[in-house]
């Protein structure tokens, strides 16, 4: 989509969004939707790599998301690192830890592969919760507010009007690598080899490789978010492993359409927006959630987009 | 610790595992389809017995029974809203609709429910035998042995039968059984519907062994995956001898080395045999 789009209108449409809290009224409520929309979009694209890609079902992404609040909030609280550090420190524990999880499920493919990071999502919410290293239950409190600069210049803050611009330009800058990801050598030859395995092979390319360099290179991504979570929520727990997660990051990459490179983001925004603004309690918004998975990949397999095709043709045919 | 009192504990968790994975294995060698709300339904399984022993009075020897029945209709819609992706075989948005189902009845068992955690008693369960210093209840004795009945059976029907003939060649080409006049489509639902109501009897017989809660879903059989993974995709035999093998290691694991880490490490075994053997210990 935004391919076909120039790139000062893309730079029109970014700086645009990043008034979007300020022009809805600039009310604190409005500010937190919008901050959570940027983080929670940015976790959904690192699964997006994978699922729209690679065409696999990656249930393990939760773990690169809590990875990087864990390690933004343990090195901020015990060690005093500013945001810098302990950002680099989150891709670099989440880069590894792929690496490891890549390695091990090089040979699986289709629902072992799922089965496998889900297995391994469960085993390191279980570590989390009994290791008295990473907080345990109680998870860490007291992450101190936010503090990146450069050249003198900078943000700092706790809350959601302070984090807003850091928000803002995670997501632009997670856009941005999404967008060349998609024309990248990388980006292509992990289409082929969803798309035709055989032929990819037949081309030199190596499955496994394309493989295991797609799933390191998504981990950061869905790190970064959580390494932003922590600040927002000054407290990280075990409840990043959540199951919630999980579902709303699938159902924002399925709900619009896979492999459109702002469907992930519209997707986190409409969730966003019902359970903040149009919420009928914790479990009715669960019903909602899943629900709605269901029925999108049950009705319009291709997501919403696919309506949109249909309701074209139509249009063409009559007219 | 005694030894004996670990391998009996080994045997009943064992056999419990093995019931709850077993609906689990033959979907997934027939239908290739995994439903991540297996845990879902176990749990729906187990609240619809508690209600009906709650609600209608009716007593565990009945209320079990039309739990099964229960999951085995729901399990007819669920296939009936599946069934245009299983005919197609699209097995990535299959898997992510079963997590949307759970979801889904994760919400509105919590709605119906209530989430506080419940006590669905079994008579059973109080009645213990005690041999010496050995303890065990006839709750396990009747999941030990409905395991191995059941187990038993299912082998038969699936490699002595018309009607496992006809799973057998679904499983193998749904195509080319198509061809033969099989009628694939009823094949799945027959499925699928075992599953459910595989699985509600399972909940009948394993859940009253600890309190029962509208969000414990998959976390609770979270260890049939290693089941249904070690013993081979759809191996009947191999998630038995999984089934049983993970219960020793569970038990032993959990009074020699460390109780919280018995999942985490059941697990690690699990990893470690797919980086050896991807296929499970069944594969060829």
């Amino acid at each position: 989509m935004m391919a076909r789009l120039s790139a000062p209108l893309a730079l029109a449409l970014a700086a645009l969004a990043y008034f979007i809290p300020a022009v809805s009224g600039g009310a604190p409520v409005v500010y937190a939707a919008c901050t959570t929309i940027a983080i929670l979009a940015v976790m959904a694209y690192g699964a997006d790599l994978i699922l729209s890609y690679l065409g696999e079902v990656s249930l393990g992404h939760t773990i690169f998301w809590a990875t990087g609040g864990y390690a933004a909030s343990m090195l901020a609280v015990n060690y005093g690192w500013n945001g810098w550090a302990t950002a680099a420190a989150a891709i670099v524990a989440a880069v590894v830890l792929a690496c490891v999880l890549g390695l091990v499920t090089l040979r699986t493919r289709e629902f072992v592969f799922s089965l496998v990071t889900y297995a391994a999502a469960v085993v390191a919410m279980e570590v989390a919760f009994n290791w008295s290293f990473l907080g345990g239950s109680d998870g860490i409190v007291g992450v101190p507010p936010l503090v990146l600069t450069i050249f003198g210049w900078g943000v700092s803050g706790a809350a959601n009007t302070d984090l807003w611009p850091i928000a803002w330009l995670l997501l632009m800058a997670t856009l941005l690598f999404i967008h060349r990801f998609r024309r990248s050598r990388l980006g292509t030859s992990a289409l082929m080899v969803q798309m035709n395995p055989d032929l990819a092979t037949a081309l030199g390319v190596d499955a496994r490789r394309v493989r295991l360099a797609v799933f390191v290179t998504s981990a950061p991504i869905s790190a970064l978010a959580g390494w932003l979570y922590a600040y927002q929520r000054a407290y990280v727990g075990p409840d990043m492993f959540e199951s919630y997660f999980l579902v709303l990051m699938l159902t924002a990459i399925v709900i619009i359409g896979r492999r459109l490179l702002l469907g992930p983001l519209i997707g986190t925004a409409l969730i966003i927006v019902q359970q903040t603004f149009f919420s009928i309690g914790g479990d009715g918004d669960k019903i909602i959630l899943g629900a709605v998975l269901a029925a999108i990949l049950l009705l319009w397999p291709k997501g919403l987009i696919g309506l949109w095709d249909v309701a074209a043709r139509r249009l063409r045919s009559s007219a | 610790m005694n030894l004996t009192q670990q391998v009996i504990n080994g045997l009943v968790l064992g056999s419990g595992y093995a019931l709850v994975a077993i609906g689990w294995t033959v979907l997934l060698g027939a239908a290739r389809l995994v439903n991540f709300a297996h845990g879902q339904l176990y749990m729906l399984a187990a609240f619809l017995a508690w209600a009906a022993m709650q609600k209608l009075g009716v007593s565990y020897f009945v209320a079990v029974p039309l739990s099964v029945l229960a999951l085995g209709l729901l399990g007819v819609a669920l296939q009936g809203m599946m069934q245009r992706l299983v005919m197609q075989q699209n097995l990535t948005s299959l898997m992510i609709v079963t997590l949307g189902f759970g979801y889904v009845i994760q919400g509105s068992a919590a709605r119906i429910f209530g989430g506080d955690p419940q006590t669905f008693a079994s008579p059973l369960e109080k009645a213990s035998v005690h041999l010496g210093e050995l303890w065990f209840t006839w709750q396990d004795v009747v999941t030990l042995v409905g395991t191995l009945l059941l187990f038993g059976v299912l082998w038969l029907v699936l490699n002595r039968t018309r009607l496992g003939a006809l799973v057998r060649s679904v499983a193998e080409d749904p195509k080319l059984a198509q061809l033969f006049g099989i009628n694939a489509a009823q094949v799945y639902i027959g499925v699928f519907v075992f599953e459910c109501a595989a699985v509600a009897l399972g909940a009948g017989l394993v859940a009253p062994r600890s309190p029962i809660l509208a969000s414990m879903g998959f976390d609770e059989v979270i260890l049939t995956f290693v089941v249904v993974v070690l013993g081979g995709i759809g191996s009947v035999g191999g998630s038995l001898l999984a089934g049983f093998g993970l219960g020793m290691f569970t038990a032993l694991f959990g009074a020699l080395v460390s109780p919280a880490y018995t999942t985490a490490a059941a697990f690690l075994v699990l990893l470690t045999v797919l980086v050896v053997r991807p296929g499970g210990l069944a594969a060829r």
